[in-house]
């Protein structure tokens, strides 16, 4: 029995061929990008879960009050690590301080190498279940000791064992190797962790941690703290606990009333947005949204099915009569019919394997990923045996039960007619079809307007041909005044500066300011920047009041400059020439700059001051000659660097290219969307165009008589088009609304955020209205200009 | 009215040319009324399209009012035949989604007609044709002899000089048929040339001229006036 069902679905195929390859082309499609996007969040949800002790491992977050708005924050005490141990060590199985992680110089007798990496207590290795290649867990328990990664140990050493080799860490520290671990994978956010330092060795080689240690610094925040809570205990519950350990150290501090948040490991990568607070989600909110989309997507595919299934329908309402006379069971008609959409979905589902392994290389660059196909996984070949079950059940379902219940004498005797419903309903899934279209279309249109908009934001300095440097090491100190006066000979650059942050990122910021009109119950946060003289020049600020620092005021070493928002915030008239006093000292305003766009496009930019202070600077800001090629100046650049500072390789980057990465994440939600409006736009006009041949078809003869007694192309072509434009319009009407909902929702997430003009649905619209007309025409105009007798002669 | 000389049209299939009209020439004048007869696939239906200016001609000369028709363009033919012309098939061909009364207003919609003025025309043509009762109806829900009323009716609406008719009657009884047949002869004495197919003796006894085919050219030309 089956096999008959599978062979007269066969035939069925073969016969149809032009709206079965449609059918199975669009089906395939459709099915590509549901695997896609299925491979895509199991990484986007797997992240993070190479750790054995993925679910309890957490990062201890501090949450600040001022003035009424809670902030959480990275950094926190030195004291708090020990602190916990101490008092709730019961609920904790590790408790591991560590550096931030940053670019450090790694260096052997011949060569040395920027390498990403930090300082962690020795819990570390075993908290991250490293896989260790050789040594062992115990290896930072030593202070003069470094675990390093595999490719690490590769481009210092090659493929010989490097225990007990020593290496030299920021040129200043002799370490040796204890141990080697496996490169931490892709999808997790200690990728690319190139090596760890014992935090022994943090304290001991800087002065200002040693200092913090020493006088028992709770008001300093500058490290990080990571936790692995034991066995059995409750999150939500430790995290009760130790809520208040820096506030019961710091009792003054009542009105920021800094508290603990444990942010769960499982939440790293998917939910880090923090408001007043509490956790409101992150980049989880797109994979739902691809979730969605893929969903609909797949739905579209099989709304095309379904359509051309029961546009066939009065085809195949004689065979169906035929059966049924023959005494051919209304279940044996379903399963004949599941067969069919069966056959269908699994030949779509094979050309949709092809297609994504396939798409998969390309697919990965897009978003960002390593996604390996997982041709091995059992799972992956499970979920997908569900899949084409599932699909083609709701694929083939209303054509099976559509169909198996025409009556059979109805449709022998020829009378048989498909009645209104089904129009209807063939009508509702062109329409399901086109409102999901155009959202896709809009949003996609509004979240480039977006990027487009943060991007044409002003940023308050000058990116063309600036280069930064990081002062990754010891090696810079003094050596300012000499570095530029030899790179402005050698005509490299048009100026030199140096600063406390890069341009790209606040790095500091702090409270204690007081001003006159101040209300005293003011907490004050205002980013603090350190910089050299030639700050201003370098970058190209825009002083709006007042004036620049110069060295001829030695009264300028104490100096301010502020940013509109500082004026802004501080609410002072006639800034230039004001005191304000900080840290014990008074400093005079002299200038007021243009808001410089450090931190988040999509944001506004944070009140900031900048001062003038050499010894506290990480970054160098090199704008280069601009008459002479940026490749030409950067060797002069690099031959001055590496005279000066010979040991550590010379690195830099782009203002320009830092600046973008900030739009990284958006871009990349831009053009997946992209992608997938682009496959939902084919899918539709693949369904259209089913759906037209079908009508086309149909009304053959009816076009025939219409021509013969007197109707011209141009009429036939209206009269044809015209329905389906009344579809799309009731589409655009429906559609409009809910994408308005929803990118109006997703602007909500920037502060910083385009208008939603009425352009982008009159442009949807047109777009889909002309996509349809296309579509459409294709066949519309073919079959009005075919000569009538032909069509007459079908009787 | 009519002049055709050395008409041709062959049918290309993949392996064989049929030759479907060979040469053939007559001439129709204004208010005739012609029966065109002959074995099956002898030509008579492809004569009749050319005429109608439904398809296209492979050789010789075809002459509508004087004008020489053969090259024109399909936009002219269709102008010239939307104009000038109605057709009335074996098999109705009437648009099954469309009432009576629709049916017989399409060719005035397409001629640009006002809309009063349509119902005016279709209303009086229905009249004549006394099928006005069942202007509502749906053509499936009427009898063959009906519906071939029906078509007749439509093929006049616009007052068309040319009425060109392929076995009105081929699906229709002999009492309907007859009606049908009264019907285009009333037409004819109103002054409308007819050009009838059929394969009834009887009928075409209705005809002035009889034109007789073999092998797409013409054998004999038997005038019955
Ligand atoms: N589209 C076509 N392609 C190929 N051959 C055709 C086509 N139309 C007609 N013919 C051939 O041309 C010849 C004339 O056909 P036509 O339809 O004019 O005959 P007829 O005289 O009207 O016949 P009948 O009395 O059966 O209606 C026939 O041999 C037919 O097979
Ligand atoms: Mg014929």
């Amino acid at each position: 029995m089956l096999r008959n069902h599978f062979k007269i679905a066969w035939r069925n195929l073969v016969k149809n061929k032009g709206l079965s390859i449609i059918n199975i082309i669009g089906l395939a499609l459709g099915m590509a990008v549901v695997i896609l996007i299925g491979l895509w969040i199991n990484d986007e949800v797997t992240y993070n879960q190479n750790h054995e002790n993925y679910d309890r491992i957490a990062h201890v977050l501090l949450n600040r009050t001022a003035n009424g708005e809670t902030r959480t924050r990275t950094p926190i005490p030195f004291p708090l690590g020990e602190e916990i141990r101490k008092k709730y060590g019961d609920s904790f199985d590790y408790v591991v301080m560590s550096s931030f992680h940053g670019d450090n110089i790694l260096s052997i007798d011949n060569k040395s190498l920027s390498m990403y990496g930090g300082f962690m207590e020795p819990d570390a290795l075993r908290m991250l279940s490293l896989k260790m290649m050789y040594g062992d867990w115990g290896g930072l328990k030593k202070p003069n000791s470094v675990v390093i990664s595999q490719s690490t140990a590769k481009a210092f050493f090659d493929d010989i064992n490097p225990i007990g080799k020593f290496i030299k860490v920021n040129n200043l520290l002799n370490v040796v190797v204890t141990g080697v671990y496996q490169d931490i994978p892709f999808n997790a956010r200690f990728h690319g962790l190139e090596f760890i330092a014992p935090w022994e060795l943090y304290v001991t080689s800087h002065d200002w941690v040693r200092y913090a240690r020493d006088n028992n610094l709770w008001d300093n925040n500058s490290y990080q703290l990571f936790v692995q809570i034991a066995d059995g205990t409750d999150m939500t519950l430790v995290n009760a606990k130790i809520k208040d350990a820096i506030y019961n150290n710091l009792p003054d501090y009542s009105r920021s009333h800094p508290e603990l948040v444990l942010h769960p490991m499982k939440d790293w990568h998917l939910r880090s947005n923090w408001k007043n607070g509490v956790n409101i989600g992150g980049f989880i909110q797109y994979v739902w949204l691809f979730g969605v989309i893929g969903l609909f997507v797949l739905l579209l595919a099989c709304i095309n099915f379904m359509n051309l299934s029961t546009a066939q329908s009065e085809k195949r309402a004689k065979e169906v009569g035929v059966l049924k006379s023959i005494g051919s069971s209304k279940r044996q008609l379903i399963n004949q019919f599941l067969s069919e959409s069966f056959l269908v979905v699994v030949l779509a589902f094979i050309l949709a394997v092809n297609l994504v392994f396939l798409a998969i290389p390309a697919f990965n660059q897009l978003a960002d990923k390593q996604i390996i196909f997982p041709y091995k996984n059992m799972l992956f070949w499970l979920i997908n045996v569900g899949f084409i079950l599932v699909t083609s059940i709701i694929a083939g379902s209303y054509p099976a039960f559509y169909l198996s219940s025409f009556r059979p004498v109805k449709v022998l005797k020829g009378t048989f007619k498909a009645g209104k419903m089904a129009m209807t309903f063939r009508k509702t899934l062109v329409i399901v079809q086109f409102t999901v279209s155009v959202i896709l279309v809009i949003g996609t249109i509004v979240v480039k307007k977006q990027i487009d908009h943060s991007k044409n934001r002003p940023i308050g300095y000058e990116k063309n041909r600036l280069v930064m440097i990081e002062k990754v090491t010891e090696d810079y100190e003094g050596k300012y005044n000499t570095l530029r006066s030899e790179l402005l000979n050698s005509g490299a650059i048009a100026e030199m500066s140096e600063s406390s942050s890069p341009l790209t990122d606040v790095w500091s910021s702090g409270g204690g300011f007081e001003w006159e009109g101040k209300d005293p119950n003011f907490l004050t946060n205002i980013v603090t920047v350190c910089v050299s003289h030639d700050y201003g020049n370098t970058v190209g600020w825009d002083l709006v009041e007042g004036r620049d620092f110069s060295r001829t005021f030695s009264t300028d070493s104490t100096a301010f400059i502020l940013n509109e928002a500082a004026v802004k915030y501080m609410g002072i008239k006639n800034p230039i020439g004001k005191t304000i006093r900080w840290n014990n000292q008074e400093h005079q305003v002299i200038g007021v700059v243009k808001n410089i766009l450090a931190e988040s496009p999509f944001e506004p930019v944070k009140q900031a001051v900048y001062m003038i202070k050499y010894n506290n600077t990480n970054w160098i800001e090199l704008k280069l000659n601009p008459y002479k090629s940026a490749n030409e100046s950067l060797a002069a650049v690099k031959t001055v660097f590496n005279k000066y500072i010979p040991n550590v390789p010379f690195e830099y980057q782009f203002v320009g290219d830092a600046f973008a990465k900030k739009f990284v994440a958006e871009e990349r939600i831009r053009k997946l969307s992209t992608v997938f409006t682009f496959f939902a736009i084919f899918i539709s006009c693949l369904g259209l165009f089913g759906l037209t041949s079908f009508i086309v078809e149909q009304r053959t003869k009816e076009i025939g008589i219409r021509k013969v007694v007197g109707a011209s192309v141009f009429t036939l072509w209206k009269l044809l088009s015209k329905d389906f434009i009344m579809l799309i319009a009731l589409a655009i009407i429906i559609a409009v609304p809910l994408a308005y909902y929803g990118a109006t929702h997703w602007l909500n997430n920037y502060e910083y955020r385009t208008e939603i003009s009425w352009k982008v649905f009159a442009i949807s619209g047109i777009g889909a209205v002309a996509m349809t007309l296309l579509t459409v025409s294709l066949q519309a105009i073919k079959i009005a200009r075919a000569n009538p007798i032909k069509s007459l002669k079908i009787e | 009215m009519i002049k055709i000389k050395d008409l041709e049209k062959y049918y290309k299939t993949e392996e064989l040319q049929t030759i479907a009209l060979n040469k053939l020439s007559f001439e129709v004048k204004q208010g005739e009324f012609i029966a065109v007869m002959g074995p099956s696939g002898c030509g008579k239906s492809t004569l009749l399209n050319i005429l109608g200016m439904l398809d296209d001609s492979d050789g010789g000369s075809f002459i509508f009012n004087g004008e020489e028709v053969i090259n024109y363009n399909e936009r002219k033919r269709a102008s010239i035949r939307k104009h000038n012309i109605g057709f009335v098939f074996q098999s109705f061909n009437l648009i099954d989604q469309l009432t009576v009364f629709e049916n017989v207003e399409l060719p005035l919609i397409y001629t640009g007609v006002k809309k009063a003025e349509r119902k005016k025309k279709v209303e009086a043509v229905l009249e004549k044709m006394q099928i006005m009762h069942r202007r509502k109806h749906f053509p499936q829900q009427l009898s063959g002899g009906q519906q071939q009323r029906v078509a007749v009716a439509r093929a006049v609406v616009n007052d068309p000089k040319l009425i060109l008719a392929d076995e009105p009657t081929g699906n229709l009884d002999s009492s309907n048929g007859n009606e049908v047949m009264e019907l285009l002869t009333e037409l004819n004495d109103q002054g409308t040339t007819i050009i009838m197919v059929t394969h009834s003796e009887h009928d075409a006894k209705y005809s002035h001229r009889i034109i007789r085919m073999l092998d797409g050219q013409k054998v004999t030309e038997n005038s019955l006036v």
